[in-house]
């Protein structure tokens, strides 16, 4: 696997993300870097406050006030998307980079048909529409049925002028992704799309997403808090945890060898049929409150193997190749 | 502690029926239109042993829940009967139902939503005993209380939040200890990990399995999680559109599903132990409407294996030995949908 620089779409290099509350500086993202190859998936996994939907949120320039980004660059095919004027970034956003939201009734307006939603992406961002406004109409058309029938809703020509109300949540979730990929993005971000869905549904989506990826040859982040999906349908894996990366590699290394404690604890903390009759050892104590943190490992409270040294700042270590992990009983393997 | 095969179970449900009938306008009565009725909960027959943990799955909007208030009259069935520790629930007049209720308690999904925000936990956790009279005066109410608070793993310091004040997790601590409180014999647990994160759920799973072996605790456990019921049940059923198309015991229902439902259910989990190395089921469509049930077996609809018996006939439920039995027409045929995938 060779690591080159064209082959990266999306880099992200030292994002701080914070939020000014009246009780203080709420650093929910601090010095997370990630890079995303082209035609890959990311997984991104954490708990509810890792940071994971807020650093994506950054990168579509989604964060507003009282947060703010407060340090890093991030470069998506080449560009420096903090340097450019928000009209340059609505035309990226959307049409190279789209991002699906968890809660798919609360992501669609309710009061636009489907129909009426699909064509305000491709009025948008599709250059390929002919100009005469007929001809204009009926492409228009002709495409949002060629998506919805893409991501599989039955009788997408009627469906179109239907309102999202009157879908199950898994066509939801699937109209939305239609939405998303309407425009053709280099860069699918599907935060938790599968999180509300029962566990049918939930496999016909990401069968779908990784079926258009492989056809598009686009690039997905998938955040997700299930390592099964992870383990399942992405290529690497990216840990969160209190705002910080804390492990990263290949998919089937992380899982299979985890390096860092809370990566382990995750694993460990996952009841299965094989484990009947064996206590599973959840980690102990929550994640801690990201206002003031003391300069030490974030998971030092609830770490099993901690020690005085980690009472301080820790970086991210090599931990074999093409893995990295926050840890510092963490060294490379010398042989693998 | 566990009661043998033969004993009589603790909790038995037979043929529990529970509907829903929707309004009807007054045009719709005048176009002499039918009413329209959900039968959320269809004709379920099931026993629970003292010391069993029952697991229940089910995708949402099969009626789990339904049937498990059902049980408790939360919900009053509309036919069927429930038989505790040999009283017939289903016939006790209110007042004998409230105390059977100190035997029969349930625990909630969302720790947000069912917990009254204006309430300190000294006062959600111990109203049950006061309900039931459990305590002489409010200074033992208050130790019982913060006994039971210290049980479920929160501080006497807590005693005089709000659950506001509270993470998820700790509320769900909070919904198990006014569970607790008035010792009862069998609880329902509604999905009471769903809504939590995978570090706080182990916790809570934990505490769930201690609780029942210190206290000698039955529950009917039910989850849409086939990982959390396989862990921790004893036994598992498996619901469609208001009926239980599978049970048995968990590690034969399981590892071995016979309904073709169970098994695209079993193959549709994404695994962290062998990824990859799964046939996937591809059901496709969505759950039909519980207002208009297809005919014939309900499950034909999505049904790889259906034929044309299995959509003008219902089929029974037959056994396949051990406790284990199914309601599927193709069931001794002994097709499986999960083929071992080569190696």
């Amino acid at each position: 696997m060779n690591i080159q620089n064209d082959d990266t779409l999306l880099q992200v290099d030292g994002l701080r993300t914070v939020f000014d509350t009246r009780a203080g500086t709420v650093c929910a993202v601090d010095g997370v870097d990630v890079a995303v190859r082209r035609g890959e998936c990311l997984g991104v996994v954490g708990e509810s406050g890792s940071g994971k939907s807020v650093t994506f949120g950054s990168v579509m320039g989604l964060v507003r006030r009282p947060g703010r980004i407060d340090a890093g660059r991030i470069l998506f095919d080449g560009r420096d998307l903090r340097a450019l004027t928000p009209r340059q970034m609505r035309a990226i956003r959307g049409r190279d980079i789209a991002m699906t939201m968890q809660d798919a009734l609360t992501a669609l307006n309710p009061a636009l048909t489907v129909g009426e939603q699909l064509a305000e992406v491709l009025e948008a961002h599709d250059e390929d529409l002919p100009t005469g406004r007929t001809a204009r109409r009926r492409a228009i058309r002709d495409r949002s049925v060629e998506m919805l029938g893409l991501v599989g809703i039955p009788s997408p020509g009627t469906r179109l002028g239907q309102y999202p109300h009157e879908f199950s949540g898994g066509m939801r979730q699937r109209i939305m992704i239609a939405i998303a990929l309407a425009s053709k993005p280099k860069l699918l971000i599907a935060d938790e799309p599968t999180t509300a869905l029962d566990v049918t549904i939930q496999a016909q989506v990401l069968e779908l997403i990784s079926d258009i990826r492989a056809e598009l040859g686009m690039s997905v982040v998938l955040i997700t808090h299930d390592l099964g999906v992870v383990a399942e349908h992405c290529d690497r894996v990216m840990v969160m945890y209190a705002g910080q990366v804390v492990e990263q590699g290949p998919t089937a290394d992380v899982i299979c060898q985890p390096k860092h404690p809370y990566t382990k604890g995750l694993l460990g903390s996952i009841p299965r049929l094989s484990l009947r009759g064996e206590r599973i050892h959840p980690i102990e104590g929550q994640v801690p409150e990201l206002i003031d943190l003391p300069a030490q490992c974030r998971f030092y409270s609830r770490c099993r193997e901690r020690g005085a040294d980690c009472l301080k700042l820790i970086d991210m270590q090599d931990a074999g190749p093409a893995r990295q992990a926050r840890c510092i009983r963490v060294t490379p393997e010398a042989a693998q | 502690m566990t009661g043998s095969p033969d004993t009589a179970p603790l909790l038995s449900v037979e043929g529990l029926s529970k509907s829903y009938h929707g309004q009807r306008s007054l045009a719709h009565r005048l176009a002499g239109r039918p009413q329209t009725v959900v039968q959320a909960v269809n004709d379920v027959s099931f026993g629970i042993r003292r010391g069993e943990i029952m697991g229940l799955i089910g995708e949402s909007g099969c009626g789990k829940s339904t049937l498990g208030r059902a049980i408790l009259r939360l919900h009053e069935p509309t036919a069927g009967r429930v038989t505790f520790d040999g009283t017939d629930v289903t016939a006790l007049p209110e007042a004998g139902m409230k105390a059977m209720r100190r035997r029969m308690q349930i625990i909630f999904q969302d720790p947000y939503a069912s917990l009254n925000p204006r309430r300190t936990v000294a006062e959600i956790v111990g109203l049950p005993l006061r309900l039931h009279g459990l305590a002489k005066t409010p200074a033992e109410a208050r130790d019982i209380t913060a006994a039971i608070v210290e049980k479920v793993g929160l501080k006497t310091a807590h005693l005089d939040r709000y659950p506001h004040q509270f993470s998820g997790g700790q509320r769900q601590r909070i919904g198990i200890a006014r569970a607790l409180v008035s010792h009862p014999e069998f609880i329902v647990c509604d999905e009471p990990v769903s809504a939590l994160d995978v570090s706080i759920q182990a916790q809570i799973i934990q505490l769930l399995t201690d609780l029942k072996r210190e206290m000698g605790l039955t529950y009917l456990f039910i989850s849409h999680d086939i990982s959390v019921i396989g862990y921790l049940s004893d036994r598992v059923a498996v619901m469609y559109l208001g009926e239980i198309v599978e049970h048995g015991p968990v590690e034969s229902v399981l590892s071995n599903p016979r309904h073709p439902y169970t098994q695209s259910l079993m193959s549709a989990v994404p695994e962290v132990d062998r990824p990859g190395h799964k046939h996937r089921v591809r059901l496709t469509g969505d759950l039909p409407s519980p207002l208009s049930p297809p005919k014939g077996c309900k499950f034909h609809t999505r049904c790889p294996l259906a034929t044309d018996i299995c959509r003008s006939k219902a089929p029974v439920t037959e056994k396949v030995g051990g406790g284990h039995a199914a309601a599927c027409h193709r069931l001794h045929e002994n097709l499986s949908l999960l083929e071992e995938e080569p190696a």
